[in-house]
Order: structure tokens, then sequence, then C-alpha cells
């Protein structure tokens, strides 16, 4: 390892860049915008460097580590394993488009808005790197707050009710959350004698069983609320709808990712016990979110609530995939992630296009569109299969590994599963179908003469992700490979485990 | 030259008395419009007894005849008294000026109050203790209804006053108890006579300096004066007594029932556990329901109450003289934190009542943002610091206390605590809500934006960062401090 902070330079260049926007003038919309894209454009190049991450190597790389408060043992911990560094670049990625994807719609408190970003940025990050469970709480506390603004001031109609509830459910979450931290820090303590927060040194500790079971639950409803797992989604339709495009893109893109992040870098190595007890329960909840999520996905008359309620259903599937501990099911779950941020963020960018010009999200009011608009409609064609899970695009293999871990678990779920994938060609299609095939709706027809294909800067944002859908798609190695490692410490961690005090569930 | 040498001891409090007679002299000879020069006395002399607090650092000595004592503890209480006083001062005049309140009065009471806040931070005699407190609370009525035109600042004063001697009587009455029972008004001596003994009269003793303590603090059911005494109180007032007197009153209540009735903690424990809970969750409730800023600033300095309560709770539960420190350490992290957020919250809402016709409603913060996004940025930082969010001094805080809870054993108290926590964002972001995501009014409140108020808000905000990413500064202090105790 050289000098160099890489993680440091990482996560805190986009702090530098809201630094730096604070003392440019807000009318300068250009100056703002160029800092905004040059900060976030800087951490995804540092993050690139992370590509070098040597998989044979020791299990968190790019260490770094600095006392912060010792009088209770915080420690400044970063490091990367595989997992953190599929997700690190994701979201340098993301945050790039989201961002280049603003310069057009966003019009009203330009600089906020970018500050805004790039603390979030920040947020996001920093999760994904803490080796420190102190550390990891702080960003994770911080990568809510910006998402708060977001919605609430740049968002739609009923937009401060969706941020309050954003907020109040994450809070609440996480919240309960800290108190488990400090109760499994605590617990650690009192045996070893020296307070941590070190993550490497509080796993694989073995906690006692009724501390693991109320610690799970604690982390369980942060982390499900985020991720969101039925019945704790309600917020998320909400946030989607009121939200501005890109608040949508890094909301699907990565925020829902720290929730499934959490599970398997928190809950299963920290409380394997009580990890492998609530299973079932948990497998349960999965298998009624990946059909409820779909089942109301038909019926929603608004494209980005649409979204929304397949993203409930496609994180029910890294969720069942977490939680079948097994090899295929864990590495499908953290595939489906990656898949589910880059299709779900390039959808959401696209029916922004759309919105931007007719400010209108209804799919009745559609139709028709690929006649006016062929460009575009080959692009949400394309993600539209992605999100479906055609086999060459990136959907394809997350979805297919965690069925394959299913089976191994259960026939009885994989098979649910299974028909469910149908459900999910059903109303992605029906939606194509009804958006861009049938005849143009009356109300279509008066917007039809000002429609215009995508622009240079939606293509400039949607460009990555349609490299990215096509290469996990058709060449998952290399990411399969970083994931391997981790996913194996956890099936490591998990096996054998189990909650004696309580016996089987049922 | 013994008597010299406990002078010595004694330098901060004597630095503020000299300073209360400088602050009078000066105001008679000063033309009004040199006024302001007071504020710069008064900061000046504060300053200097801040430098005087490291002097005494680290003396840990009983003078007079046992009456007084100058350790560690008191000398955090008396810092963290200065840095509210010097707030206090740099927030007020403006809004002062704009109601022709006169200045001098002002910073002279003030300074009388910190003198207060001192002796109670030292006193090892309940006799003391009750001097103390009385020297605190008297020139606090007077703050409270110095805007004497007003007819709300006059209610609050009274109101306050009233009660307050009331309670003051309560707390005299439970101190003549302990004196029938034990026979001394000296805590260590108290401490050493009621040890593991527990009556039927020293539960009266306790039970009415629990009533009189837990009104001074504004506990649950002992708050009703709260709200009505804070919001007629001319706002930056307001953030002092929500600050000065609170500290005040945690000091007084450590001396009893953390330092004299220390062996008997296992039998106030449940009642205190009880009040916390209360206290809490009684003070969010209603500060949910309130649209009036100050008001609800009111009601939620009533939570916080709870929530450092909740770390005497942990002292009390503790099951080993580390987890006993660490709730007290808890109490004075959260004492000084919570002070400086809180006086510079009001000082905003303050510098919304330009308008000598505003009074701090909600609508007043409308649009913020878009007018004078420096001051929004501080306010925005200071109510997530309110709420305990990383990385401020109210998560740190909040934290602190959370851990003093667990490990003392009170998870579940943890547990009620984050939920009052969840709860409270809902006001607080309220407030970022309409600074953020509302427009302005057609006529916006004007604002005060003079310098002295600004730097003093720059700099609260700056230590509510700074304290909350690097809390270690001052972690060793309060370790030192907690451990006069033991």
């Amino acid at each position: 390892m050289d000098g160099f902070p890489l993680l440091s330079a990482i996560v805190f260049t986009p702090a530098v860049g809201a630094l730096l926007l604070l003392f440019v003038p807000a009318t300068n919309y250009r100056a703002i915008r160029a800092i905004a894209l040059i900060a976030a454009l800087a951490s995804f190049v540092f993050s690139l460097r992370l590509i070098g991450y040597d998989t044979g190597g020791a299990e968190f790389q790019f260490r770094e580590d600095l006392p912060w408060i010792e009088a209770f043992g915080m420690r400044y911990t970063m490091g990367v394993d595989g997992l953190a560094v599929v997700l690190v670049l994701l979201t340098t990625l993301l945050s790039v488009v989201a961002i280049v994807y603003s310069f057009e719609p966003i019009k009203t408190r330009v600089k906020a808005y970018y500050i805004t970003m790039l603390l979030l940025m920040v947020g996001m990050l920093g999760v994904f790197v803490s080796l420190d469970l102190f550390l990891f709480y702080v960003f994770w506390e911080i990568s809510l707050f910006p998402m708060y603004f977001v919605i609430g001031i740049w968002g739609g109609p009923r937009r401060i009710y969706a941020t309050v509830k954003f907020v109040v459910y994450t809070l609440v979450g996480s919240l309960l959350m800290l108190v488990a931290i400090l109760a499994v820090v605590i617990a650690h303590g009192n045996e070893t004698g020296t307070i941590t927060f070190s993550y490497e040194a509080l796993r694989g500790f073995g906690y006692a069983d009724t501390l693991q079971a109320l610690a799970f639950v604690a982390f369980f409803l942060a982390f499900a609320i985020k991720v969101p797992m039925f019945p704790l989604h309600t917020w998320l339709p909400d946030a989607h709808v009121e939200a501005p495009t890109a608040g949508s893109i890094i909301l699907a893109g990565v925020l829902l990712k720290l929730g499934g992040f959490g599970f398997l870098r928190y809950n299963l190595p920290l409380l394997p016990d009580a990890s492998v007890t609530f299973a079932p329960i948990i497998i349960g909840l999965s298998v009624i979110a990946i059909l409820y999520g779909a089942l109301v996905s038909m019926v929603q008359p608004d494209l980005k609530k649409l979204i929304a309620y397949s993203s409930v259903s496609h994180m029910g599937f890294v969720m069942l995939g977490a939680f079948v501990f097994n090899q295929q099911g864990l590495q499908g779950a953290i595939y489906q992630m990656i898949s589910h941020g880059v299709t779900t963020g390039a959808l959401f960018l696209l029916v922004g296009v759309l919105y931007e010009q007719t400010h209108d999200r209804e799919i009745a009011h559609m139709g028709g569109l690929n006649a006016r608009l062929p460009r575009y409609a080959a692009m949400f064609g394309l993600f539209t299969f992605a999100s479906i899970g055609l086999p060459g695009l990136s959907g394809f293999i997350g979805e297919f590994l965690v069925i394959l871990g299913a089976f191994q678990y259960n026939g009885l779920v994989a098979g649910i599963t299974m028909v469910v994938v149908i459900f999910s060609a059903v109303y992605m299609l029906w939606m194509f179908q009804r958006v861009f095939f049938t005849v143009p709706s009356d109300w279509m027809r008066t917007h039809w003469s000002s429609l215009r294909d995508m622009s240079r800067g939606e293509w400039l944002a949607l460009a990555p992700l349609i490299v990215l859908v096509v290469a996990l798609g058709v060449y998952p190695g290399p990411v399969l490979e970083l994931i391997s490692a981790p996913v194996e410490r956890i099936v490591e961690a998990v096996n054998g485990a189990g909650m004696t005090g309580f016996g089987p569930l049922w | 030259m013994d008597l010299l040498d406990d002078l010595v001891t004694l330098l901060p409090e004597l630095i503020l008395a000299a300073l209360v007679l400088v602050i009078i002299t000066t105001d008679l000879f000063l033309a009004r419009r040199y006024k302001s020069v007071l504020t710069w006395v008064t900061v000046a002399g504060l300053v200097l007894a801040g430098a005087a607090c490291v002097v005494v650092w680290n003396i840990n000595e009983t003078v007079y005849e046992g009456f007084y004592v100058v350790d560690d503890l008191s000398v955090f209480f008396k810092a963290t008294t200065i840095v509210i006083g010097i707030f206090s001062a740099l927030f007020a005049p403006s809004y002062l000026a704009v109601r022709r309140i006169p200045l001098g009065e002002f910073h002279m009471i003030l300074v009388s109050a910190l003198i207060g806040m001192c002796v109670l931070a030292s006193s090892s005699d309940l006799i003391t203790l009750f001097l103390g407190l009385e020297l605190m609370t008297m020139p606090s009525y007077l703050l409270t209804g110095l805007h004497k035109t007003d007819r709300y600042s006059n209610e609050g004063g009274l109101k306050y006053f009233l009660l307050g001697s009331f309670a003051s009587a309560i707390l005299l009455f439970g101190v003549a108890w302990i004196y029938g029972l034990t026979g001394t008004t000296n805590v260590a001596e108290i401490a050493a006579a009621v040890d593991g003994t527990m009556s039927g009269a020293l539960l009266v003793a306790i039970g009415f300096l629990t009533v009189g303590g837990t009104f001074k603090i504004a506990a649950v059911p002992f708050h009703y004066w709260t709200p009505d005494a804070y919001q007629g109180a001319p706002t930056p007032i307001t953030g002092f007594l929500s600050a000065g007197p609170k500290l005040g009153a945690f000091a007084l209540l450590i001396r009893v029932f953390a330092d004299a009735l220390a062996p008997l903690r296992a039998d106030w424990l449940a009642i205190f556990l009880v009040l916390t809970v209360l206290t809490m969750t009684v003070g969010n409730v209603v500060a949910l329901t309130q649209v009036n800023v100050k008001r609800m600033l009111a009601y939620s300095s009533i939570a916080h109450t709870g929530y450092i309560m909740a770390g005497l709770a942990a002292f009390a539960n503790a099951g080993d003289e580390g987890a006993a420190a660490q709730g007290i350490e808890s109490v004075l992290f959260y004492v000084l934190g919570y002070a400086i957020m809180n006086i510079a919250a009001f000082a905003v809402v303050a510098m919304l009542q330009r308008d000598t016709g505003r009074f701090g409603g909600l609508n007043s913060f409308r649009g913020l943002a878009s007018r004078d996004p420096w001051r929004a940025g501080a306010m925005a930082v200071l109510m997530l610091s309110l709420t305990g969010i990383p990385p401020t001094v109210g998560f740190f805080a909040k934290l602190y206390v959370l851990l003093a809870s667990i490990e003392a054993g009170l998870a579940w108290l943890a547990v009620i605590i984050v939920l009052n926590a969840a709860l409270a964002a809902f006001y607080y972001l309220r407030v970022i809500v309409y600074m953020y995501m509302r427009d302005p009014e057609p006529e916006p409140a004007p604002l005060d934006t003079s310098p002295l108020g600004s730097v003093a808000l720059a700099l609260s905000v700056i230590g509510v960062i700074a304290l909350g990413v690097f809390p270690g500064a001052v972690l060793g202090l309060l370790e030192v401090s907690a451990a006069s105790l033991f």
C-alpha cells in the first residue's frame, strides 16, 4: 500500500467540492456545474484505482487507520473488500450520471442543489468503506439528510409529506441500530476488557443469544427500511414519485443498496446465530416482497410508481439471495444489487427525460411514442428488458443466481420466485407497450409536435449505463470474482450458526 | 496566610463579582450611544474569569471549613458557565436595543446569575448550595421580566418567581429534614451518615429534595412554569435561561444526589427513572404540537432535561465505578453541548424578531434559506444537532448518554431515548422544512444582522460541529472532572 489515502480521497473529494461551491456566486451556474462535475468525476477517477484490488490478497485493502476518539475506542478505519469495491464504483459512477443529468432540469437554487448532491456522495461512499462501526454510523446518518433536502426542495407537489415520511422512517430504524451497535460494543468490551468499535474485532465474537436476537431486530429494522423490505416499503413510492429525477437515480441506484450492503456486511457476520434463526422469517418476507412488488407494479398508473414498486420486487431478490446462505444466492444478491442500480437508475433517468417535456408521468396519457421518439424508445426498451432479466443483459445473472441459490434452500420458494419473474415480464412489457406502441392518447397528441428525442446531455449521462448493462450481462466474470471472497466469508460465518436457546422457529 | 490561599481558589468567582461592580459603575458614566462598550467589558471580564478557571483546575481543595469545594467537577461547571455567559452576552445586545431594554442592567444581572451558578457548582455544604441556588435564580427571575413594558415578560417573570420561590422553599424544607436526620449539612458528612440506612423520614427528605431539584431543571411534572417563563422572557435571555439555570440545577442534583445521597442511590433511582421517561416523552409530545418556535424550543428543552437525567439514572444504576463515572460524564458533556446549541438556536429566533411585532412563529422562518442562506444554514445545523444527527455535538451528547445507560444496564432506557429522538426529529425538521421548502412570506420578518450576533452564531456553529467531530478534546477533562466525585 502506498502512502496515498485513496479511500479518504474518494470519500472526501466531493466534500471539498461542496466546500468550494459555498464560495461561488449563486448565479454563476456554469462554474457551479463545472465544480460539481469535476469533484464527482475526480472521486470517480480515484475509485477506478480500486479495480486494482487484489482478489488473492488481504480481505480489506487500501486500509487507513487513524485514532479518532480514543476514550471510546473509536477509530477512523477504512478499507474495502470486493463487495465494497463494486458498490463504491457503482456509487461514484451513478453520482456522476446524476450530476450530469441534472444540468438541464435543475434551475432553482442550483448551488444548494449541487452542494447537497456532493454531500450525499460523501455519506454513501463513507458507508461502504468504513470499517469502524461508529464511523459507519456517522456516514449512515450523513447519507440520509441530503436526500431529505433533495426531495424536499426540488421535489414534486407532495414533496414535504414524502420527505418527512422518508426521514422519519429511516431515522427510527437507524437510531435503534445505534443502540444495537452500542450494546454489541459494550458486550464485547465487557468480555474482553477493551472498548472498540472496530468491525474486524467485533465480528465473529460469540454474543449471547438474547443480545443477538435484540440487536438483530434493531439492525434489521434499520436496513430493511432502507432496502426497503415489505412491509416497511411504504415510504419508497412516495419518495420516488416526489423526488426529482436525479434524486430517484441515486435513491434507487445507491441508497437502497446501503440496506442490502448493511445486511451483508453487518447483520450476517456480526450476528450469525440470530441471522440463521431468523432467516426463515426473512425469506418468507422476501418472497412476499417479490410477489407483492410485482403484482402492485402491474396496476400502477404512474411510470415512476411502477418502477418504484418493481424495485420492491427486485430488492426482494436481494434479500432472498442474502438469507439462503449459499454461494449462489449471495453472489446473486450482490449482482442483483449492482444490476438493479444500473437498470433502475437508467429507467428513472429515461422517465425523467419524458417528464421534463410533458410534466406528466401517467401511463394512460402516453402511447405511440415509438413513432415520434425512436431512439428514446430503443433505450427504454433496452433497460426494460434488462429489468425483466433478459439473458445477455445484467438483470439475468443476478436473478438466475438467486433462484439457483433458492432451489438449494427450498424448491417451493424457488418455484414461487420463478413465477414472479414471468409477472415482471408482464408488468414491464405491458407498460412498455402502453407507452410506446398503442395509439397516442389525445393528451399526448397535444404535446406531439413539441416532443424531442434525447438530447446530447442525456445521451452523455446514459452512455455509461448502456455500456454497463450490456457488459455486466455478457461478461459477469470480473465482478463475480471480486465478490466471491466476501461471499465465501459470509457463508463461512453463518455455517453451523444458530441460536441454541431459541431452537427452530418452526 | 491561609485566608489568602483560600481566596486564590475563588479566583473565577472573585473576578465575576468584580465584573458586576465594574459594569454598574461603567454604566453610570457612559453616554447612551457608548453603551455597547459594556458588552465588551462583560465579555473581557468573562474571558478573564475563564482564564482563572485554568488557574484553579487541578487544585481539588475543600476550603472555608468545608463549606466550599474547588474540585475539577466544579471547575468544569464554572468553565461551562462562562461559555454560557459569553454567548448570552454576545447575542443579547441588538435584541435588547430594539426594545429599549437597558444593556447595563442586563449584563450586570447576567453576571450575577453566573456567580450563583459557580457557587452552586462548588458547594460542599447544603447551606452554600442553597445560597448559590438563590444567587442564581433571583437574577433569573429579573432577567425573565426584564422587558418591563411587555405583558408577557412580566407574566413570565412573575410566574417564574412565584413557582420558583415555592420550589426553593420545598428544597429548603428537604435540607432541614436532612439536617434533622443527620445532624449536619455538610455533603461528605451526610454521605457518611446515611450510608446504607434507609428510613421513612429519609424518604420524605429525598422526596422534598427531588421535587425542589427537579423543579429547577424543569422536569415533568414540575415543568409548568417553563413554557410561559421561556416564552415571556426576551428571546436571547430565554436561551440563557434554558442553559444556565439548568446547568446550575444539574450541578445541584449532582451535589445532592450523586454526592450526599450517593449511598442511597438504589432508593432514589426508581423515582428518577420515572421522571426521566416522563420528562423526555411529555416534553417531546407537547413540543410536537407547537407552532411557535420559541415555545417549541421551550418544550424541547424539557425533553433534553430528560435525556440529561438519564445520565444521572445511569450513574445510580451502574454496577461499577467506571460505569457510574460515565453517567456523570455524560451529564457534563450533554450540559455543555446543549448550552452551546440551544443558546444559538434561541438567538436565531431572536434575530427574526427585529420587528417587535414578531414572536418567533414558524412563519417567520418561511423561506429563510433563500433570504439569508448563512443564517438558515446555521439554524439547520443547530436543528440537526438538537435532533442528534452526526457529526454534531448533539449527536455525541446523545451517544454518550446512550452509552452510559447501556453500560449501566439500562438498555431499555436507551431505546426510549432514541424513540424520543425520532419523535423530536418531527418538530426540529419542521423548522428546516419552513426555512428550505416553503416560499417566503409576502412581507418577510426583517432580520437582525448585527455583526456581534453573527460572529457569535458562527462561533456556536463551529463549536457544535467541532465538538461533534472531535469530542476527544473535552473527554479527558470530563473524566478528570467526574473523578472528583469518587
